[in-house]
């Protein structure tokens, strides 16, 4: 697929056409530093004093190319699809080959920003058991119950909670075939059609 | 097993034949086990119409001491021995002591099913509940293209009648890393149970 531009977006970019590629990478290597790390206006102001143009314009060159990289990553535009994406714009083969390095070398990183970005439910980290045999309490000695202890820890927003939860033995058996079930109908022809069919 | 003085001495006085005759002694054994398991029954000895010639305060020391002696034989695993022994020193007559303990054996079991439930313990995990998601998009991102899925643990938390969830999502990896952790923990459960 390609990428459709709005009209602001490809005035913003239409500044950096003319640039010089090693301004280009400059401008590139900005607009990653403040995709990690969020705006920092002063940079404009360097910039444009540099090259003489408006602090606006390099602004709008940089948000630009923020936008265009991210986008790509949201995409996840392949190669030539983000070459033609860019000809659109007017590139030349110079600047268009910058732009493609800048794309492949930073997708992973772009991508693993937008996933920490995304919506996240608790999810698992780490399971640990062992294997208690309750002998006595208070109200009856003699007993002879086996129980195994359980640590759930669990991640919510890069927060880790720990859960301490308890079973029996026919509920720990009970509890694992459940789950291998759930695992195996991954690997079931449905699963697998539709995982193949989902592109 | 030791009883208190108290106890003791409510003891004897289920036991002696002219506070409670031998009629009403089985059935007033039989209310005491009842009246522990059954919390409908607790109150059931003082409008029960075999015991109303009896003295009130009497059965209810009576009824105290037995329900003492019944509690601790169960939380001791006490022997019928043991518990004769203890009788006789309350001077009960062989044929009560014979009766208690014939009453008592049937019941142990489940005055030991009861006082074991009682005490403290973790969350219980009692049955488990998944469900399967292919993550394809959100917001940010267009494919993401992973299976999610969303596990609910159902547990029993002392002292709650319903039933508690936990709930995380994982991975297809991060569920065989926990089904591989259980899988452990079950093949050491039944290696120790070969022992």
């Amino acid at each position: 697929m390609l990428l459709a531009f709005e009209d602001s977006h490809k005035e913003h970019l239409s500044f950096l056409v003319d640039l010089d590629p090693e301004v280009l990478k400059e401008f590139g290597k900005i607009s990653m530093n403040f995709i990690r790390k969020g705006t920092n206006p002063k940079v404009f102001q360097g910039a444009a004093q540099k090259l003489g143009v408006p602090v606006e314009t390099v602004q709008h060159g940089v948000e630009g190319l923020m936008f265009l990289l991210t986008e790509s990553c949201k995409y996840m535009l392949s190669e030539i699809d983000f070459q033609d994406s860019v000809m659109t714009l007017g590139f030349s083969e110079e600047t268009r080959a910058a732009l493609l390095d800048l794309y492949t070398e930073h997708q992973r990183e772009v991508r693993d920003i937008l996933q920490e970005m995304s919506m996240d439910l608790p999810h698992y980290r780490d399971l640990e058991w062992r294997f208690d045999m309750q002998l006595a309490s208070r109200s009856l000695r003699h007993q002879m119950s086996p129980s195994i202890l359980l640590r759930l820890v669990t991640e919510d927003e890069g927060e880790r909670t720990s859960t301490m939860l308890e079973t029996d033995p026919v509920n720990l058996v009970h509890m694992t075939r459940v789950l291998e079930t759930a695992l195996q109908e991954m690997k079931s022809g449905y699963c697998r059609r539709i995982v193949r069919n989902i592109k | 097993m030791e009883l208190s003085a108290s106890a003791l001495e409510h003891l004897s006085l289920a036991g002696d034949a002219t506070h409670i005759p031998d009629k009403s002694f089985g059935k007033l054994v039989l209310c005491a086990c009842q009246g522990v398991l059954l919390e409908e029954h607790r109150d059931v000895v003082a409008d029960n119409p075999a015991f109303k010639d009896l003295d009130k305060a009497v059965l209810k020391s009576g009824y105290s001491g037995l329900v003492t002696l019944l509690l601790e034989a169960a939380k001791h695993d006490s022997t019928e021995q043991t518990i004769s022994t203890i009788l006789e020193e309350c001077k009960y007559t062989p044929e009560r002591v014979k009766e208690l303990n014939k009453i008592f054996t049937i019941q142990k079991p489940h005055l030991q099913l009861l006082i074991g439930k009682i005490g403290s313990s973790f969350p219980h995990i009692v049955d488990i509940d998944w469900r399967l998601d292919y993550y394809m998009k959100n917001n940010h991102m267009e494919k993401v293209n992973s299976a999610v899925y969303l596990i609910s643990l159902k547990t029993e938390v002392a002292g709650e009648t319903e039933l508690k969830e936990v709930q995380f999502s994982c991975s297809l990896e991060q569920l065989q890393d926990l089904v591989g952790k259980l899988k452990d923990a079950t093949k050491c459960l039944e290696k120790i149970s070969q022992v």
